[in-house]
């Protein structure tokens, strides 16, 4: 190569760029004002939802987001109850998450180690545009197809369990005729929350090093065993990761929710009844909200929604790093 | 190799810095051209009060939110008033009554929609806030009952089986409550659970229909207003759905319910509807005529805000449950005088124009008659910019 001319010693030019380690401390100012752009997005977000619920957080008091035995919200007479909804949320999303992990990994599992090369690439799409649909349209399907043809039928299977002792609580029935339930959210954000989980821990498992792969069929395991006790171990970091924004989407998932849960206030623990989540409520009620003190309890309840979301996340990233930590030495026995 | 890279991307970032600067001229150059007819307007004002000069076409634009039950309505009005005034250019978001109220006291709308008449609050932190009515609109029940014939006689209801429906105290199509004002369709009542819709979003709506609810009965004890705690819910056989759409999916798919929705949005999707047998005992259909009739009964009910209640009334073709739904706007204290005529001029074509009231007809909506026109536009006459009434006509 040419070489190309350097400017001399002591010329402004050079000064410059010893100065500034030839561009490096530009760059990574760059870099690290992007990231605190992040950090102060979520403060200010943060912020601003205490700042905002201060009202509410006085007059209603650690009542509004303990466990409440029959939680009210009465917009007209200023009773403000949330745990109904943040038992939904909880409840829906964690059921979600629950029955979307095994055929996720399921699916990632075909498409990395089994599937033939002609069903690749038509699969692949086809997951990459299950994660692209917009919600509503999700919701829309819901409502008209999935709802009546599936959940009720499933609802309507659990509500034996209403008779069981421990669990009749979650599964008083009957289910509605339409099928809005808790439930059909649950399983709507199932369906929404796969292709996420699927796509990251296929991509995952693309990434682990075939050196693994040959290492395991070396010591004369069965594709089985290969895939069981060696790649799963070895990408489960990766794949809390994908757990992780499958649980978020979950959690803050507003359209398709409002659209398939009933919307109602009451507080049961059932399943198959109608309810509300925190995000579906503020859909529903904040901008007709009838008081100040209704305004800022919803607010109160962004709050909630925000720092519930935090908490998971930290516990999941916990679980991440002590998963990182752990992996390489059972990877490598 | 790499140091070729780094020039490379050097280039790229340097390149793209480039155009970012070429796009921050190019945007202060395109604006300029409307930052200065604007600015031309403004300093119209004081000629304008001597000789009208004709102000650019589209150079006052009237901003306006609320109310989602009048946006179909002003949607219409923003296609037409511009061409009666092109100067004029109107924008309404329908974001709903509270939002709406929350805009016009906050001061960033000149005007607002609303269904939900203002709060003593309100009233108190909006200071000089004018409520003017324009149109009204029925609420009528649709309902879902296979077994019925869908070419047969409509369900009847009245005010107290309504109640009883709500409350979960009537819980079955055949109820003896119901099934005595139905003797022709009686014994095709189901003995099945009744389901009970209802709008999940705070709506002007559901203000309307719980206020015909607490007026028909001294059981309903929910209260009114634009979101309530439902009873029915509390009883397991209630479900929400969001808007007039919401609840129609809501009862179209599910055998055995009820919901209410607004009557121009049951009429346009062809939805079946209850009668009611309303405060003078005659049984009633939902139809512009008995919402007019309605109208009629409270004539003289208006408050000096200009608000009235028309739930219930007393006369003979009064339908029961059916709303106003107003326009808010600063009576006394706007500034800028131009936008203000303008503003007063929308308002005074909205209540007096025939292309108006054809065009909110045509939407199911229901004009109001000339004894609530006439108060109307006796209040409209009273607004003054900068202490100088508005209105010169």
């Amino acid at each position: 190569m040419k070489k190309i001319s350097v400017p001399r010693e002591n010329h402004w030019l050079a000064r410059f760029q010893r100065s500034t380690h030839h561009g490096d401390v530009l760059w990574s100012g760059l870099i690290i004002l992007a990231s605190l752009l992040v950090l102060a997005l979520v403060i200010a977000i943060g912020w601003m939802l205490w700042q905002q619920s201060a009202d509410a957080r006085v007059k209603l008091g650690w009542g509004f987001i303990l466990p409440t035995s029959n939680a009210t919200w009465d917009p007209l007479s200023g009773v403000f109850q949330s745990w109904a909804f943040i038992y939904s949320t909880l409840m829906t999303s964690l059921l979600a998450i629950l029955l979307a992990v095994p055929i996720s990994v399921g699916i990632a599992i075909f498409l990395a180690e089994l599937c033939p090369p002609s069903l690749r690439l038509p699969l692949n799409w086809m997951i990459e545009l299950l994660a692209a649909i917009p919600s509503v349209v999700y919701g829309l399907w819901g409502i008209f197809v999935f709802l009546p043809k599936v959940v009720v039928p499933i609802g309507e299977g659990l509500a034996i369990l209403g008779q069981v002792p421990v669990l009749n609580s979650f599964f008083t029935g009957p289910i509605p005729l339409s099928g809005s339930s808790r439930l059909a959210a649950a399983m709507i954000l199932t369906i929404m929350i796969i292709p996420t989980i699927a796509a990251i821990t296929r991509d995952v498992l693309l990434a682990i090093p075939n050196s693994q792969r040959e290492a395991a069929m070396g010591l004369g395991s069965t594709r089985w065993e290969m895939i069981w006790q060696v790649l799963l171990p070895y990408g489960l970091s990766g794949m809390l990761g994908a757990i992780i924004l499958g649980l978020g989407r979950a959690l803050g998932e507003t359209m398709a929710v409002t659209m398939v849960i009933g919307n109602s206030l009451e507080a049961t623990n059932s399943l198959l009844k109608p309810g509300s989540t925190m995000a579906s409520l503020l859909a529903n009620q904040f901008k007709e909200a009838v008081s100040q003190l209704h305004t800022d309890a919803m607010i109160e309840i962004g709050l909630t929604l925000f720092v519930i979301t935090l908490i998971l996340n930290l516990i999941a990233r916990f679980l991440v790093w002590q998963v990182a930590r752990r992996t390489p030495q059972e990877a490598r026995a | 190799m790499s140091k070729f890279l780094r020039s490379f991307v050097f280039v790229t970032i340097a390149f793209s810095f480039l155009l970012a600067a070429c796009g921050t001229v190019a945007t202060p150059a395109a604006t300029t051209a409307p930052a200065m007819t604007q600015a031309s307007g403004a300093t119209a004002i004081p000629a304008s009060t001597a000789t009208p000069t004709p102000l650019a076409p589209g150079s006052v634009t009237l901003n306006g939110s609320g109310s989602t039950f009048q946006a179909p309505a002003e949607s219409e009005y923003a296609f037409a008033f511009p061409l009666v005034d092109p100067a004029v250019a109107i924008n309404y978001q329908g974001t709903g009554s509270g939002a709406g109220k929350k805009a016009i006291i906050d001061g960033t709308v000149d005007f607002a929609g609303t269904d939900a008449i203002l709060t003593a609050d309100e009233t108190t932190s909006g200071k000089d806030l004018q409520m003017y009515p324009f149109l009204a609109g029925a609420t009528v029940m649709t309902y879902n009952i296979p077994e019925l014939d869908p070419k047969g006689p409509a369900l009847i209801l009245d005010g107290n089986t309504l109640v009883g429906i709500y409350n979960a105290t009537i819980t079955k199509w055949n109820d003896p409550a119901i099934a005595a004002l139905n003797p022709q369709i009686a014994s095709k009542l189901p003995a099945k659970p009744i389901t009970v819709a209802h709008r999940s979003d705070g709506s002007g709506t559901t203000a309307i229909f719980t206020a015909a609810l607490t007026s028909f009965s001294t059981a309903w004890t929910a209260g009114s207003g634009t979101t309530i705690n439902w009873p029915a819910d509390k009883a397991g056989n209630g479900v929400g759905g969001n808007g007039n759409q919401g609840v129609t999916v809501a009862v179209q798919n599910t055998p055995e319910s009820i919901g209410y929705v607004e009557y121009a949005y049951a009429v346009s999707n062809k939805l079946p509807f209850a009668q009611m047998v309303n405060k003078a005992g005659q049984t009633v259909s939902a139809s512009p005529d008995s919402t007019k009739a309605a109208m009629a009964d409270f004539a003289n009910a208006f408050t000096p805000q200009l608000t009235a209640t028309i739930v219930n009334g007393s006369g003979a073709g009064s339908w029961p449950i059916a709303g106003y739904t107003y326009i808010i706007i600063h009576q006394t204290s706007m500034t800028d005088c131009v936008k203000a005529s303008k503003l007063v001029e929308y308002i005074n074509w909205i209540l007096t124009s025939p292309v108006a009231t054809n065009r909110a007809q045509a939407l199911g909506y229901v004009p109001m008659p000339s004894a609530v026109q006439q108060l109307a536009l006796a209040k409209l006459a009273q607004v003054t910019c900068n202490s100088q009434p508005v209105m010169t006509h």
